[in-house]
């Protein structure tokens, strides 16, 4: 192929049309969530897509946190989350919530969408049998606050950050190089602003 | 019907055009949400045709951020210097993410992703039209991460006050990384403008070959039809066409001539109004560039399948049977 680019000159010609891709060729969805700072909850940043739980994390990592900072980062399937109905005006979530008894004890991260359009931010755990109770635990512990959407992730299917991986993202704040403010091109143009009209 | 989105514009007819049969319950539920100032999130009752203009929207802004990524990437060996190369080689990668990150928008109103590669690299889709010149040298690649990404700002920072929920969150973290794109370009061309004659000629050069592009790249004046009337009032289409060419303009027009260079339209001035006179861009090259037969359509699309099936038997490798796609929640 004729190009500018001596690469794309070298690479094969195409002859046949591509085909289309295979129902298969999808891999599975991950929701991921960071914690921005120390002391800061948890909020849900997207998703990505990924053959498992571990590649999940590796994928989530260079998507969300190449750029910005953070101090920890956990993914899960999009399958394990569950999820309230969605409300709005000064319809609180909790309200479609039943009370139902806790007839187990694993511990579930319970998220909130406090605004529409924001993120979905951690409120804290609860512990419960199934999802609908941690739900109906949630409404018990953290229900006094008017929500528009309620989530619920049991611990046992989070992929999170190990102490020792912390340092992922001790490397950041080296990389100037991506930094709009290591772009400083204000001497530099005053100085050539100052040559032009001396001339 | 000509769209504005992220990057650029096409030339694509929209099949559900009508709200006549919407539930008009739910419609006027779902407008009153917009107007409280409410955002749309993907579980809620939308209009079918909202859905399918933001698909479409939202896809092609993925598809232009990858297709062009190319023009750039393919300068990343050749950028001066060691610092210019990492500065590059992040942006590009910048550039990728945000595709992840408008995809996964995307996907959220109900189209896979892979049903958008799929009908990329098929040439359904359109991606903004500006990505199909070529970048000669080094000063054309300066004038894209400077006056592209510029442009590409005040297209997002306007859409990312739209209604839907998901696709406004992408956009504030894309607007925030752009920041370094815009720095970094302002710095490159500032290099290149204090440099030799030489330098200067090269950007001078770069910016008469990329003016035509830059004016096409925010899309012919808006019909006012009862469509766009629509499209505005659920906060889908946030600004005329020709709102955001004035915004860019006035923001760096100034900047341009700050640094002696020339802009090759003897029309431009801003009026009395504040609104700036220009030159109509030629529109016919545009749609015919749209629909093909630019200089660089076919390498584009020709890459992004190579690259598809050159990739084919790591995600073959690498698929697992008890992952499945499902639609992402937010």
């Amino acid at each position: 192929m004729k190009s500018l680019d001596p690469r794309i000159e070298r690479l094969p010609e195409l002859t046949v049309a591509p085909l289309p891709k295979a129902p298969l060729d999808q891999f599975g969805s991950y929701e991921v969530f960071v914690q921005p700072k120390e002391e800061k909850p948890f909020q849900h940043e997207g998703i990505v897509h990924a053959p498992d739980l571990e590649l999940a994390y590796v994928f989530a990592k260079e998507n969300f946190t190449r750029r910005f900072t953070c101090t920890s980062l956990y993914v899960v399937d999009t399958r394990k989350v569950f999820v309230s109905a969605t409300t709005d005006g000064n319809q609180n979530a909790y309200d479609t919530v039943a009370a139902e008894s806790v007839s187990g004890s694993d511990t579930f991260e319970i998220y909130h969408l406090l605004r529409r359009g924001k993120q979905h931010v951690a409120v804290g755990t609860v512990k419960a049998g199934s999802p609908s109770e941690a739900m109906a635990e949630a409404k018990k512990h953290f229900g006094d606050k008017l929500v528009f959407n309620i989530w619920a992730i049991r611990q046992a299917d989070i992929r999170y950050t190990t102490p020792e991986e912390r340092d992922l993202w001790n490397t950041l704040p080296e990389k100037r190089f991506r930094d709009a403010a290591d772009y400083k091109g204000g001497d530099k143009l005053n100085n050539f602003l100052a040559k032009q009209s001396a001339s | 019907m000509i769209l504005m989105y992220g990057g650029g514009n096409t030339f694509e007819g929209i099949k559900t055009d009508s709200v006549a049969q919407e539930d008009p319950v739910l419609l006027a539920a779902f407008e009153a949400r917009i107007n409280r100032g409410e955002k749309i999130e993907p579980t809620d009752w939308m209009p079918g045709l909202y859905r399918k203009q933001l698909i479409r929207m939202i896809e092609q802004h993925a598809h232009s951020e990858i297709i062009g990524a190319l023009p750039e990437g393919t300068w990343i060996t050749r950028a001066p210097g060691f610092k210019r190369k990492m500065a590059l080689m992040a942006k590009v990668q910048d550039e990728v993410g945000h595709a992840q990150l408008l995809y996964s928008a995307a996907e959220t109103l109900g189209k896979s992703r892979e049903q958008m590669i799929d009908d990329l690299i098929n040439g359904k889709s359109k991606y903004s039209n500006i990505f199909n010149y070529p970048t000669f040298t080094w000063a054309d690649c300066c004038f894209i991460s400077w006056l592209v990404d510029a442009g590409a700002i005040v297209n997002q920072l306007s859409n990312a006050k739209g209604s839907y929920g998901p696709y406004c969150r992408a956009l504030d973290r894309i607007c925030a990384e752009e920041s370094f794109h815009l720095k970094y370009g302002h710095h490159c061309v500032i290099y290149l403008a204090s440099g030799t004659p030489v330098q200067r000629q090269m950007f001078q050069d770069a910016l008469n070959r990329w003016w035509a592009p830059m004016m096409h790249f925010f899309g012919p004046s808006d019909k006012i039809s009862v469509h766009t009337e629509v499209l505005m009032r659920w906060k889908v289409k946030m600004g005329s066409n020709d709102d955001m060419r004035n915004q860019f303009l006035d923001m760096y027009v100034p900047k341009i001539w700050e640094l002696g260079f020339t802009i090759p339209d003897p029309q431009l001035r801003k009026k009395e109004d504040g609104q700036w006179a220009y030159t109509e861009p030629d529109w016919e090259e545009f749609k015919r560039v749209i629909n093909g037969d630019g200089p660089c359509n076919k390498e584009r699309l020709a890459v992004r399948r190579i690259a598809e099936e050159r990739g084919k038997w790591v995600r073959d490798a690498l698929r697992k049977a008890q992952t499945t796609y499902v639609t992402p929640l937010a």
